[in-house]
This record gives C-alpha cells, structure tokens and sequence, in this order.
C-alpha cells in the first residue's frame, strides 16, 4: 500500500465517506471489513444472498484505492491453466524453428559436443523465459507493480481441488511455477473473494480469510442506496418503494428481491412516471424484481395489503 | 489483556464456534488495530476475523455480549476506583459494605475471582466451592464475625441489620457472577461428556428429554459424513491415456505430444434403498433409525426411502417435506406400532420397487429380523441380494440373540452382505462410514 492509499483507509468513517461519494453506501460493517482487510493485508471472503453488492463492493475498492481491478470468474471445471498462467509451447516451438539458422552462427565455431553444448547453455534463459508465460488473472494481480485489487468471483463455483490451489496465494501472495521457479507478489494485492453460499468453502480458505456477510439490507440503508443511484427519485416513492421491497423479502419466496433488483424497480418507476405506488402498477411491474412465476402469484396476493403498508410507512413519517 | 482475550476465545469454542491458533493471532491484531473503545467496531472486526458463517455470527454475537458485559461496567467505573490491592481484609470490606460502595465492591470481586482463578470452573456441582473461595479472598469472614459481634451483643439493631442485607447481597452478587463465568466456560466440557455419554449409550435407553440434544448430534455427525464424502473425486492423471483428446489439444503444437491427457472416471456418491421396521418390538430404536434416515437424505442425493411393520410403503416424499421430528412422527402414524412381518413387507417390495433396484443400488434395512412366526419369504431377500450391489442389515439386537425365538435372522444372514449390530449412534455412524467408503473406492 502507498501512503496515500493508506491515507485513504485511515479511518472507518473515512472509507464509508469515500465509498459514497463512489456511489456505494456500506454498511458499518461493511467500511470496518475494508479497513481491517486494508490495515492487515488479509484476502476477505464476502458471502451473501445474490445482489447485495459483492461484486460491487470489489469494483467500488479499485476505484476508490485507483488500483486496476482483476477479475476472475469461476465456474465448474476452472483449473489452473486458466487461472493463473498457461505455458506457450507452441510459440516456444516456432521461435525455436525460425531462429534456427541463428543457433548456427551461435554454435559456430564450437568445437565437439561438449563445447556446443556450454555456449547453448549461455543462452538457455532464452528458451525458458517469461515471454513464454501467458499470465491469466491470479498471475497478473501478483506482478501488478503498483498492486491491484484482485476479485475472485462465485468461488463456490469452482471444484476442491482449484480452492486448495488458492490456498498458496491467499496466504503468502506468492506461486509456484515449474519453469521459472517462485513468483512473490511485489505489492500484495487487496483481494475479495465472492460467494453465494451454494456449496460450504472449506476450512482451510476460510481460516485464511476475514469472513464478510453481506445480508440483505435494512430499511434506511436501502434508501440511502436508492438514492445514491437514483439521485432524481421521487422521496415519496422512494419510501413506500423500500417499504414495499422489504416486505416482500419477508414472504418465503423462490427468489428474493435483491437490492439490485429493487433499484431496477426504482428505474422502471420512474420511466412510468409515478409519483407514489399503486397497486396497479406495482402488479403491473411484479416481473422487474421477481423472477419466478410462483413468485409473483404469492406476491400478487398481497399486493393491496403490501401497498397499503408501504404507503402507511411513508405517512409514520410525514 | 491476553489473558482476558483468550478466556474470550474459550468461551467462544464453549460455543461451537471453532477458532483455529492462525485465527486468535488474527483476532489479537485485528483488535490491536480497532483498538478496545469502540465495542460495536471491536465486535464487527473481531466477528469478520473469528466467526466464518452466519450461525457462527449469531453465536459470536451472544458470546461477545455476555463476555464483555461485566468488563464495561469495571470500565465506567474506572474513576472512582478507590482501592488497588487484591487482597482486601475484612476491614476493608467491612468498610465497603458499610459504605454501600457497590463499584468498589465489584472490582475487588473480581480481582478476588482472577485470584482464585474462577475461569477453570467446569461443573455446575463447582458453584458452591467457587462462591466461598471468592468470598473468602474477599474476606468475609471479618464481616461474619463483625455480625456475630453485633449480633451477640445483643442490641445490634439496625446497624447489624443493614450489615446483614449487605452481605447478602454481596452472596448473590458474587454467585451470579460465579455462574456466569461457569455458562461461559463450562458449556463446552459439560457438552462434552453429555454427548459422549449419548453417543455410546443404547437407543433404545434414552430418555425423552434427552432427544432434542441426540438430533443435534446425529445433525453433527451427518454434516461431519457430508464433509467428508460430499467430494467427488476425480482420478486425475493416472491410468489410461486418452489418445483421442491428448491428440485434440496438442493440435496447436504441430502435433508434438507435449500435454498428455489421462482417461477420467467420475465417482459418484452411491444410490441407497433404505428399508427400516417401525414395529413394536423396535418402536424404541425405529424414532432414531428414522431420525438418521432423514438426514442420510440431505447427504445422499440419491436415495429412497420405506418404512414397514405388517405392510411396507415408500416414505421418501415425507423426509422431503417435512422437519425432521414431523416426518418421523408422520410415518409412526401411518405403519409404526403394527405386528411385525417380514414376510408380507417382503412381498409388498417386490411387487412395487424391486424393478428399481440395480447393480448400483445400495439396500439397507434397518430390523431386529423377529416377525412373529409368519413366513419370513427369505427367498425374496435372496432375490433382492442377486439384484443390488450390496444388501445391508442394521440388527438392533445383539448377535447372541440373533436366531433365538421368533427372529428369522439365521435364515436371512446368508443374503446380507454386510450384517452388523447396530444400536448406539457410534455404530450407526461407523456403518455410514463405510458405506460411503466402499462406495467411494468400488465405483
């Protein structure tokens, strides 16, 4: 970390202040996890219902520390050549066929096996060298000069075996590669690993980890979130609108509304030009945050109950 | 401070939240970092460092108020801190109880319990013991004969009153604190030997009240199972060789053979027919085997179940939907408490579900063999047996009783491939255990 990075994590309120003017409003929790991963240097492990802003949250860190964001994707099957750096055996191949009049001029005078061989060794590097290397995301976020914020996204997507792999990075920010020996991270990056929880991570990663759950959010801090990316919104709607979402997450549904999801809603809203909720409309535009069929039929039967709720909300604080 | 943080830490492992030696140097930093006065900062840190799922988060919550409750009071208190030594004599306590100086007469109390070092409290029968200690390193003892004095003379009024009541209270003050520290610390070991003592004593023998704390541990054993097993293995890099595909991916460099690519196999988690006797004879036992039964079905994802007594039906539908005690309830309802037959149930499996036992399936079947001298139909179980992979049977009996009186056992054991007693949840565990091992390696 440089000093002005640092200077940015300096206190807890300094990063939530920081972060807003980004548009992402974190919760205290939230700012205390970005603090301590920044002071300590340790990978955090953000887990949480889909569409709180996990992802986000690593977008919102690069920006605001003006570090370039790494991504890596995982799914079923991700396996190291992909994650960290493929071997260019062909290009190795084809450099050594066209430079093979080279190595002529180079052996050229050598006299006898032995002596070829002590000159070819000179240049031996030549062979094995990072231009071979094909750096995919984990070996990039390690040689950024400058640091980076390396996102591993969905890691509960990827198989035991990828997850032990990590192991080695997440604790001493350092791989192995055969061909060039041990590559250590110059600047350690800040790294966030994501998941949805739909299968457990495992002890190992987890005890390497500080361990962030992001749950859905409460009625304010929705509302800052609203406003934060909708600034134009109607107060009003915004209110009976949060009021609306959070009680609909109450329901048992297949799918709950994300936040996402909610501020698509907003968006939509507005286009429609509505000043307050309706229950019509509100039935009208079910399909914007729930996804489901069953869903929107459980909704639908409360929809005037809900309505009326979110409306009441609203006059509390009138 | 560090003994402060790792009584915290012991408490916290009292709780089941399993914190690791790289874990507490994590925790000691992060709190160096966060610094001890702002309790919610502390605690969000101290929780992202510690506890790793959300049922963790909630424990850790409980435990860090608990915990630091008592430590915020001797911190408001700090300034009118009057008195330093440890070792208070009775005149000192005298003259605090006279004063009525309550923050005074925390703080010697709690500096009298390190003393006598109430952390390593344990068992509830240790309350008694600790309460006198502490009071005694406190020193009341000059307070008692200060009562008797009082008392004896006669005339000791209101005064001896008063000194009575505060003593008292100060008996209660320091017992309350004495259990406290006893649920903090003594959770984890009395949990212990309560579930060592469960796992190991028949299922038959338990008592009622003992239930719920038997779910959570066949819950326990469950997820340890799925831990373990829930891998599926992929056998990398040995055996055969793929031509076709090593072919495919070294196209891209002319055709030299520089990766090699070896034939996977897949393993995959066994398919189970589990087939258990709710009948009166193994009512006892048949709650438990129904209990474990559930949760083998959010461990195996391929697997069936049916319960019998006269007659036998599928009951996969009602572990599916329902909670755990519901499901059993629900299926006692249906077949529990009826006359044993072996013969009859039999006969139902293999009209409706033989057709689907194949050479992959696993069949368990849970019963004490004892079928009231009705035609056991063994040759049906022979069927069975040529038809799966391995037919197992759980007997809650023990062998010697096996073939004696109405048990049909002997006549069963030559189609069983596995017959093992099963009564205690360490043998029921041992049995999943093995199952899913030789699963594993036969696949």
């Amino acid at each position: 970390m440089t000093p002005e990075q640092l200077e940015k994590l300096e206190s807890i309120e300094r990063v939530r202040e920081g972060y807003a003017e980004l548009g992402y409003i974190c919760s205290r929790q939230i700012a205390t996890a970005i603090y301590v991963a920044g002071h300590l240097g340790k990978p955090v492990l953000v887990e949480g219902p889909a569409g709180v802003g996990k992802t986000e949250l690593a977008n919102t860190t690069a920006a605001y520390l003006d570090l370039p964001l790494i991504r890596l994707q995982c799914y079923e099957g991700l396996d190291e050549a992909k994650a960290l750096y493929e071997w260019r055996y062909a290009k190795q191949l084809l450099y050594t066929q066209i430079l093979r009049d080279k190595l002529g001029e180079v052996l050229g005078e050598a006299q006898g096996l032995k002596e070829s061989m002590d000159r070819l060794h000179a240049h031996a590097d030549v062979f094995f060298s990072e231009r071979f290397l094909a750096p995919r995301p984990l070996l990039k976020a390690l040689r950024e000069p400058g640091g980076a914020v390396l996102l591993i996204d969905e890691v509960d997507k990827s198989d035991h075996e990828f997850e032990a792999f990590l192991l080695e990075i997440l604790s001493e920010f350092q791989v192995s590669i055969p061909e060039l020996g041990t590559i250590k991270a110059g600047r350690r990056p800040v790294v966030f690993l994501t998941s949805n929880n739909t299968r457990e991570m495992s002890d190992a990663l987890k005890r390497r980890c500080l361990h962030l759950y992001v749950p859905f959010p409460d009625a304010p801090l929705e509302r800052e979130i609203i406003q934060a990316r909708i600034p134009e919104i109607p107060r009003n709607l915004k209110y009976q609108l949060v009021s609306f979402v959070q009680q609909v997450r109450e329901l048992d549904l297949k799918k709950q509304p994300s936040v996402s999801e909610s501020i698509d809603w907003a968006r939509v809203l507005l286009l429609l030009h509505a000043d307050e909720l309706e229950a019509d409309m509100v039935r009208e535009t079910l399909n914007v945050f729930l996804k489901f069929e069953e869903d929107i039929q459980s909704v639908d039967g409360e929809l005037y109950g809900f309505t009326r709720q979110a409306k009441k909300a609203d006059g509390a604080r009138a | 401070m560090e003994r402060t943080f790792t009584n915290f830490l012991s408490a916290l492992r009292g709780a089941e939240i399993r914190v690791s030696v790289a874990e507490t140097l994590d925790a000691m930093e992060t709190a160096r970092l966060m610094g001890w006065s702002d309790r919610q900062g502390l605690h969000d840190a101290l929780s992202m460092a510690l506890a790793k799922t959300p049922e963790e988060k909630t424990g850790f919550t409980r435990i860090f108020d608990e915990f630091f409750a008592f430590e915020s009071f001797h911190d408001r208190r700090d300034g009118e801190e009057t008195e330093e030594n440890g070792q208070a004599d009775g005149g000192d306590l005298l003259a605090m109880l006279e004063a009525g100086d309550r923050a005074a007469l925390a703080l010697a109390m709690q500096e009298a319990a390190v003393e006598v070092g109430v952390e390593n409290i344990r068992f509830f029968t240790q309350r008694g013991l600790y309460t006198q200690r502490v009071l005694q390193q406190m020193g009341v003892e000059g307070v008692d004969a200060q009562i008797q004095a009082m008392g004896g003379q006669g005339g000791g009024g209101s005064a001896g009153q008063a000194l009575q009541e505060s003593r008292a209270w100060l008996f209660e003050q320091v017992r309350n604190y004495v259990e406290q520290q006893l649920s903090l610390q003594g959770a984890a070991t009395s949990q212990e030997l309560r579930e060592d003592r469960l796992r190991r004593s028949r299922l038959g023998n338990l008592d009622r009240r003992d239930r719920e704390q038997m779910r959570r541990i066949v819950e326990k054993i469950c997820r340890r199972l799925v831990a373990l097993h829930s891998r599926r293995r992929k056998m990398k890099n040995r055996g055969q060789l793929d031509i076709r595909r090593t072919m495919r991916r070294n196209y891209g460099n002319d055709g030299v053979l520089f990766e090699l690519e070896w034939k996977k196999r897949k393993l995959d988690r066994p398919r189970v027919m589990a087939i258990c006797d709710v009948s009166g004879s193994v009512a006892s036992v048949a709650r438990f085997l129904l209990q474990f039964l559930y949760e083998l079905h959010e461990l195996l994802h391929d697997i069936r179940s049916f319960a019998f007594s006269s007659y036998l039906i599928e009951v996969s539908e009602h572990f599916k939907d329902n909670i755990a005690d519901e499901a059993a309830d629900k299926v006692m309802q249906k077949v529990g408490y009826m006359p044993t037959d072996y013969g009859e149930s039999l006969t139902n499996f293999r009209e409706s579900f033989l057709a689907d036992v194949d050479r992959n399936t696993t069949v368990i079947i849970l019963g004490d063999a004892r079928s009231n001298n009705t035609d056991p139909k063994a040759e049906y179980l022979k069927e069975m047996h040529e038809r799966c992979k391995r037919l197992i049977w759980l007997n809650p009996e023990p062998p010697p009783l096996w073939g004696t009186g109405d048990s049909e056992m002997r006549r069963y054991r030559p189609y069983c491939d596995l017959l093992r007693e099963c009564n205690t949840l360490n043998h029921l565990e041992r049995v999943v255990n093995d199952l899913l091992e030789t699963a594993q390696r036969a696949a």
